[in-house]
């Protein structure tokens, strides 16, 4: 099973530096392995190390103890910046408020993403984005700034540029929490698909039903995480 | 997408902060580069004006007044001298060349010069030249029969408007001797771009106690010696006579350097103030900018960009801001100087602020090294940053 994960952790624990006191453990987890091309959706509780543990996948920052494998790479080893670009070419990053560069177009946003990574020949680089946000239903959106976007529009921009280098791995945090109901699961749909079609492994940080509906799998993070386990039950 | 091209975008992205910032910056380089262009032009026209002769024999006073009031014109001209010492002179084996000079009143402000045609004439020594663009030169007449002809300079016909053939005169009491226009100079960038020449017989012919004198007046003569080492025994001549005086105008053109010199040092006090500014300038921008953007330099870094390459978009967007301040204060400069010229112009200095100085490029890149060293802290701030801390969800 863990030969086949594209994500595999294993005894990863995170705290937090406090002055003058002790640590603060925010995510104590045993053991977290997810299939490629699966998609998984975590749930929990605010404050439950949802984003902690997406940060920790994709080496945004490093766990106080414990091995993150993502495609057989243990990130955990790497140098920062061998991290850095081991992140710009594996793994895709939607945030829940798209965090969009608002100097750049649409088109210059997604290829932002490719300028970070060797992925893409840079002659390409444009055919390229302009291709994604057209998949996304953004072909007429092409030179508009985040600002001159719709709140879906600007996401889905961001989910383009999360696909920009074609990366094995998607992350998601909340994607559609600042997006209506509507917007959001026409949103959920579109992003679900792509990364379907393109076999993606997905880890989603979500409470929507329709996320929920289309994963292969569901985790609750107070059942991962055992300092949430703990602090829940106290 | 290069860092180069995404700093350009973020300049653009703030479009009137960056030309705000810009704007500071071409303001206080074009203060450096006018202030230089115009010392340098000032000296370059104190030494084109001057060096052509060796000697400037007048009378008793100020050897500074002296060469002012004769040679740029912008002092009072000294007390007469008799004539005479310009026919002793003129008959020196030691000289060459000897030119008399009468400095008399100003028609619209524009110097009355008398002189004869050696004045204009084109010796091998010599720097300047002078050449017609219209008319022809004032005839060497004999005191007798002064023909009352002018050739104007350049500058002073253009102002006054004065055509060949066209009689002028200043005063009332001058209507009785209206000169004629004769012949205009070519621009020759110096004072004499705004004087009004003519005969020294004209010149006594006009002035009602010079034409009742036996012996006529002068301002000073000019002399040119055959060997420089007969330089410092003509000098001395003239030094010991109770009458004349003798002045090296290299000697008081370093007596005036020198105290430009002093004006110099406090005006590059005033331009180390203004590098300081715009320092300042270029640093607040910056880091109000990345200060700013701490989010999206997060979620660049998330997206996965090296920390050296936030470090160079902020490095590249300082230089971009001081390359445009820079190019734009160096033409600004220009035009100042050019517009200062004109004013320092009419008071008998002549400069050329076209001229290209080779210190520009010392400062373009003086002003792009100092633009980038103030974006290093806010630079340095983008390379810090945190990632996980920004990319928190807003509230």
């Amino acid at each position: 099973m863990s030969e086949q994960s594209a994500v595999l952790l294993r005894e990863v624990k995170k705290a937090f530096p406090l002055h003058g006191r002790q640590a603060l453990e925010v995510l104590d987890l045993e053991h977290l392995a997810l299939p490629a091309g699966s998609c998984t959706v975590l749930r929990g509780r605010s404050g439950s190390g949802k984003t902690t543990l997406l940060n920790l996948i994709a080496g945004v920052t490093v766990p106080t103890a414990g091995t993150i494998r993502i495609g057989g790479t243990d990130v955990v080893a790497l140098s920062e910046a061998r991290r850095d670009r081991f992140r710009a070419e594996n793994v895709g990053y939607v945030f829940q408020t798209f965090n969009l560069v608002a100097a750049l177009s649409a088109l210059e946003n997604v290829s932002l993403a490719m300028m970070f990574a060797s992925v893409v020949p840079q002659r390409e680089q444009r055919r390229r984005a302009g291709d994604l946000l057209t998949r996304l239903g953004l072909s007429e959106r092409l030179a508009h700034k985040p600002a001159q976007l719709s709140r879906g529009e600007q996401q889905r921009v961001a989910i383009a540029r999360a696909l920009a280098n074609s990366p094995p791995l998607v992350l998601a945090d909340e994607p559609c929490a600042s997006l209506d109901a509507k917007t959001a699961d026409e949103v959920l749909a579109i992003f679900l698909a792509v990364c379907r079609q393109d076999k993606k492994t997905l880890l989603l940080v979500s409470h929507d039903e329709a996320a929920l509906g289309g994963a292969d799998r569901v985790i609750d993070m107070a059942e991962l995480n055992r300092t949430e386990a703990s602090s829940g039950s106290a | 997408m290069t860092i180069l091209t995404v700093a350009l975008k973020y300049l653009r992205g703030r479009l009137v902060a960056t030309t705000l910032t810009a704007v500071s910056i071409a303001l206080g380089v074009s203060l450096v580069v006018a202030s230089v262009l115009l010392a340098r032009g000032i000296k370059d026209g104190f030494i084109a004006g001057a060096t052509d002769y060796n000697l400037v024999v007048g009378a008793k006073g100020s050897p500074t007044q002296l060469v002012l009031g004769v040679v740029f014109r912008m002092d009072l001209a000294t007390p007469n001298i008799e004539d005479t010492i310009y026919q002793s002179l003129h008959q020196d084996p030691r000289v060459e060349t000897a030119v008399p000079i009468g400095v008399g009143d100003a028609f619209r402000g524009f110097r009355y010069v008398a002189t004869n045609s050696a004045y204009f004439a084109a010796f091998p020594w010599r720097r300047k030249t002078f050449a017609l663009a219209a008319g022809k030169f004032f005839a060497d007449d004999p005191p007798s029969e002064p023909a009352y002809e002018a050739v104007l300079g350049a500058e002073a016909a253009r102002s006054t408007g004065l055509q060949i053939g066209d009689r002028f005169y200043e005063g009332e009491e001058m209507a009785e001797y209206p000169l004629t226009v004769v012949g205009i100079l070519r621009p020759t960038h110096s004072a004499d771009d705004r004087a009004i020449f003519f005969s020294l017989p004209s010149y006594w012919g006009m002035n009602e106690v010079a034409r009742g004198m036996a012996v006529k007046p002068l301002t000073a003569v000019l002399i040119r010696p055959k060997r420089m080492s007969d330089l410092p025994s003509l000098n001395r001549e003239l030094n010991i006579s109770a009458d004349t005086q003798a002045v090296l105008p290299s000697a008081v053109l370093l007596t005036i350097f020198n105290m430009m010199a002093v004006a110099e040092n406090v005006l590059k006090m005033i331009l180390a103030i203004v590098g300081i500014i715009v320092l300042l300038y270029v640093f607040v921008a910056m880091y109000s900018a990345t200060m700013e953007r701490r989010r999206e330099i997060a979620t660049m870094r998330a997206l996965g960009a090296r920390r050296a390459t936030v470090f160079g978009i902020i490095l590249a967007e300082s230089a971009g801001l001081a390359t445009v301040g820079g190019v734009v204060g160096l033409l600004a400069g220009h035009a100042i100087a050019y517009l200062a010229g004109l004013v320092l112009g009419q008071s008998g200095l002549v400069t050329n602020p076209f001229l290209f100085n080779p210190f520009e490029p010392v400062v373009l890149v003086s002003v792009i090294l100092l633009g980038t060293l103030a974006g290093l802290l806010p630079a340095v701030l983008a390379y810090r940053t945190e990632v996980a801390e920004n990319l928190a969800p807003l509230s």
